[in-house]
């Protein structure tokens, strides 16, 4: 039994690894800026989704408020750039510090609260966030920030030539967060946090740290989503309330994994997979006046798997083993 | 030797109702000791005090020589008390083996003894053959089983069994005892609570009879099943008198 | 404003209460309304006063619809139950403005000229806006109905009974799917009411239901969910603080007030102010 364990964990290794290494090649053949476009988008969302998927899938925190940590991170790193010249790899990982740390703060009070209560709360917040960066003036408040162009220049992390490296940081910034997920999955926290999803008391009684699970699973998933956001704001180097910390972004967020499979491990890969592209061509196809057919298109699709699959996409390839014969 | 679990003056009020009052008990190391009574006598207050959930009134309670009063479950955990719930609460996403993981966890940082750890435990109290199934598609009294084959796999000194007998039919019921005996025997103290006399009487080394929140009687159960009070707090005045 | 929003959050916290179901598309059905409204009155000239009952009622059976349709098979959901829930009828809240969008394109709209539109009344001397009054007037008359209905009718009593059992209201031989059908009804009815007033004085948009959203969840949240006194207490104290906020903070943070109020009482009563435990 030990080893049909590690043997799944091997083949999921390896997958991730083939399929990483498959996603490497394809700007090879896809010279299409559009598809590449798409592309980086569906590869950053997978990863923001897995990072989401760690708090709200596995410690079953559902928040709908990450967008204010993608903001805190776009807007972190952008500050730091324009105001003070750090360098945005410095930012990023500043955003990403600053992000887990807020995530933490108001995990202190935050995590009393239980379900309506909770996930009302995550949204209520990250609207305050935005209403506060639109009012205030040195972050450029309404009119945002645009980011400086100085040039093609990894120091930089800007490119205005080709859109390669943002590909593959967007690919870096997937499989990292995959992999973390597959590291923690088997890891105490990962117990820890599935125990508490599934029955908070249970798992105190058993020596479990509840409130501590719930602050390490926020801390990670803040920064990771953090990360994402100073990449999206390198990407379309211009940002704004709106555009980093609007509320579609908690939902792109958390679509992906409910879709595929919310707390599994592949769930939120899949679900970007099928779910961004989708919506990205139906934007692109009934563009400009037809705006709203992406809405209706992911829209139904959620309404549907969430009726027919709660467990997600990924419940139709993987049926848990039923082995004895009692039922 | 001292007492392993021992309670000194418990009170517990809930707004003007007394739930537990003044009790005072210990269980000794190695005993297995059953906390029996009618409806409404405080059982599942006083099992919930000593498991953590929440913080006596008044009184202290002591483990193993600590003063675990105000102490939170997950801490009484590590200190090795483990417990079992009378409504059944499994991770029901989770394998059979995964639940009894979270257990073992508490004493194996390292998941690889963890497993080994909670693999022992499924064959200790035979529920093996089911490692690799939800524990949502168990049925009732493998979920039973389960709670306290987690609950050993945290290593405890003492082990809390709340009502793991109650509902079960007859040989189900059986194994059950076994599976106690087996536990007691490996050098684990247990403490239950049942409601039903019948089952436990057989089993325990002593029994304590709570009643309206007090400690009624406490003794060999076969001094304790033919206590005119007991017999009066379980069925009413009339048949005290018969008896 | 405050009894508006009352009005708003009544019918989520009756479905809510009655079913402990979050409906996130609730802001939608305000949405449809305040359109429903419009175009009564683009086509047919009737002013939103008068067609309010009319959009009340066809609510009603949306929200009946709704249920049946979907929200019924969302809580047969064994695994997962809550977030089924919550993504179901978020999905069906972005369908909805999806459709708004597609159907009634993005553009701002108003109702130019109705019968409250912009008029004000002058009573000892503070002049308040008509259409705000009649809200409040209205709201203050719905939520009477409401109580009188839920406390004294005997499918109020039903509604109650099938909450606190539907186990044993099958029983006794009531249908929980009507009963849960008619209270989406009624939840949808009154958000109707609430729509077809504010659209006489309020810009209608396929997002327009968002905006409201929050702050019915927040009102809802604000009072105890599912208790409908304190979905009007609710209604009153975030009208009262958006009121006070504007006067200290800049009109763009007035939401922040209220935001932050609603923080406060859960940390304080993670039940809400009027919750039963």
């Amino acid at each position: 039994m030990d080893k049909d364990f590690a043997a799944r964990r091997r083949r999921d290794l390896i997958i991730a690894a083939a399929l990483a290494a498959i996603a490497a090649l394809t700007p090879l053949f896809v010279k299409d800026v559009v598809v590449q476009n798409i592309l980086i988008l569906t590869l950053m969302y997978a990863g923001l989704s897995q990072s989401w998927n760690i708090l709200s899938g596995y410690c079953g925190q559902i928040s709908l408020g990450h967008a204010l940590y993608f903001g805190l991170g776009a807007y972190t790193t952008e500050l730091l750039f324009t105001k003070f010249g750090v360098l945005p790899w410095f930012g990023m990982l500043a955003g990403g510090v600053v992000s887990a740390l807020i995530a933490m703060g108001l995990g202190y009070p935050f995590f009393r609260l239980r379900g309506h209560y909770f996930v009302i709360a995550t949204i209520v917040i990250a609207e305050i966030g935005l209403l506060l960066f639109h009012n205030w003036e040195w972050a450029g408040a309404a009119m945002g920030i645009t980011i400086p162009i100085r040039g093609d220049s990894w120091l930089k992390f800007q490119f205005l030539r080709t859109k390669l490296p943002y590909f593959y940081f967007a690919l870096a910034l997937c499989c990292l967060a995959w992999f973390v997920t597959w590291w923690l999955e088997n890891s105490k926290w990962g117990f820890w946090w599935r125990a508490v999803k599934d029955n908070p008391d249970a798992a105190e009684s058993l020596g479990v740290d509840v409130f501590n699970s719930k602050m390490g699973a926020a801390a990670v998933s803040a920064f990771l989503v953090a990360v994402g956001g100073s990449f999206y704001a390198q990407f379309v180097s211009y940002i704004d309330p709106e555009s980093v910390m609007g509320f579609q972004f908690s939902l792109l967020m958390a679509l992906p994994a409910v879709l595929g499979g919310i707390g599994t491990l592949w769930g939120p890969v899949l679900g970007a997979a099928i779910l961004i592209p989708l919506t990205e061509l139906t934007r692109f196809k009934f563009g400009g006046s037809g705006r709203g057919v992406d809405l209706i298109v992911y829209g139904t699709l959620i309404v549907l798997i969430s009726l027919a699959l709660p467990r997600g996409l990924l419940s139709l390839f993987s049926r848990p083993k039923k082995t004895g014969a009692t039922r | 030797m001292t007492a392993l679990l021992e309670t000194r003056g418990v009170w517990q009020r809930f707004g003007g109702l007394v739930a537990n009052s003044d009790v005072s008990i210990s269980v000794g190391r190695g005993e297995i000791v059953g906390l029996i009574g009618p409806n409404g006598a405080g059982k599942s207050t006083l099992f919930n005090l000593i498991a953590g959930v929440l913080p006596p009134t008044q009184g202290s309670i002591l483990f193993d020589g600590e003063d675990v009063t105000h102490m939170p479950a997950a801490a009484r955990c590590q200190r090795g008390i483990g417990r079992t719930f009378q409504v059944v609460k499994s991770f029901e996403t989770m394998t059979v083996i995964d639940n009894v993981i979270v257990g073992a966890l508490v004493r194996n940082t390292v998941m690889r003894e963890a497993r080994r750890k909670a693999h022992e435990v499924l064959e200790f109290t035979g529920l093996a053959a089911r490692a690799d199934v939800l524990a949502s598609d168990l049925v009732p009294a493998e979920k039973r089983r389960l709670e306290v084959a987690r609950a050993l796999a945290t290593e405890p000194k003492l082990l809390l069994l709340d009502e793991v007998l109650t509902g079960l039919t007859p040989t189900e019921a059986q194994t059950g005892v076994a599976l106690v005996r087996k536990v007691r025997d490996a050098g684990i103290t247990v403490l239950m609570v049942e409601h039903v006399m019948e089952i436990v009487m057989p089993l325990v080394d002593r029994a304590i009879v709570l009643d309206l929140g007090k400690v009624l009687v406490e003794g060999k159960p076969s001094d304790v099943v033919r206590d005119p009070k007991v017999i009066k707090a379980y069925l009413g005045d009339r048949h005290a008198v018969g008896a | 404003m405050g009894l508006l929003y009352g009005l708003i959050a009544v019918g989520l916290a009756l479905i809510f209460g009655l079913m402990d179901v979050t409906n996130f598309a609730h802001g939608e059905f305000l949405m449809i309304a305040m359109y429903l409204s419009f175009f009564l009155f683009a086509f047919f000239a009737i002013d939103p006063l008068l067609s309010a009952p009319l959009v009340a009622a066809a609510l009603f059976i949306f929200g009946a619809v709704i249920y049946l349709l979907i929200v019924r098979f969302a809580m047969r959901a064994k695994a997962n139950a809550g977030m089924v829930q919550i993504f179901t009828t978020f999905g069906l809240a972005i369908v909805m403005r999806g459709l708004a969008q597609y159907f009634f394109t993005p553009d701002y709209r108003s109702i130019p000229q109705s019968w409250l539109g912009g008029k004000t009344i002058s009573i000892a001397g503070i002049f308040l806006p008509e259409p705000q009054l009649v809200g409040a007037l209205v709201s203050i008359a719905a939520f009477a109905a409401l109580y009188f209905f839920i406390h004294r009718t005997d499918f109020g009593r039903a509604l109650e009974a099938t909450r606190e059992d539907p186990g044993a209201v099958a029983l006794v031989g009531i249908d929980k799917n009507r009963v849960f059908a008619f209270g989406w009804g009624l939840g949808a009815a009154l958000v109707g009411l609430a729509g077809a007033i504010m659209a006489s004085f309020f810009y209608i948009y396929p997002d327009v239901g968002a905006s409201f959203a929050l702050i019915a969840y927040v009102t809802v949240a604000l009072g105890g969910f599912g208790s409908v006194f304190g979905a009007f207490a609710g209604g009153i104290i975030v009208g009262l603080v958006e009121a006070t906020t504007a006067l200290v903070l800049p009109p763009a943070l007035k939401s922040v007030g209220i935001y932050a109020v609603y923080l406060l009482v859960v940390f304080i009563r993670p039940r809400g102010l009027f919750g039963s435990i």
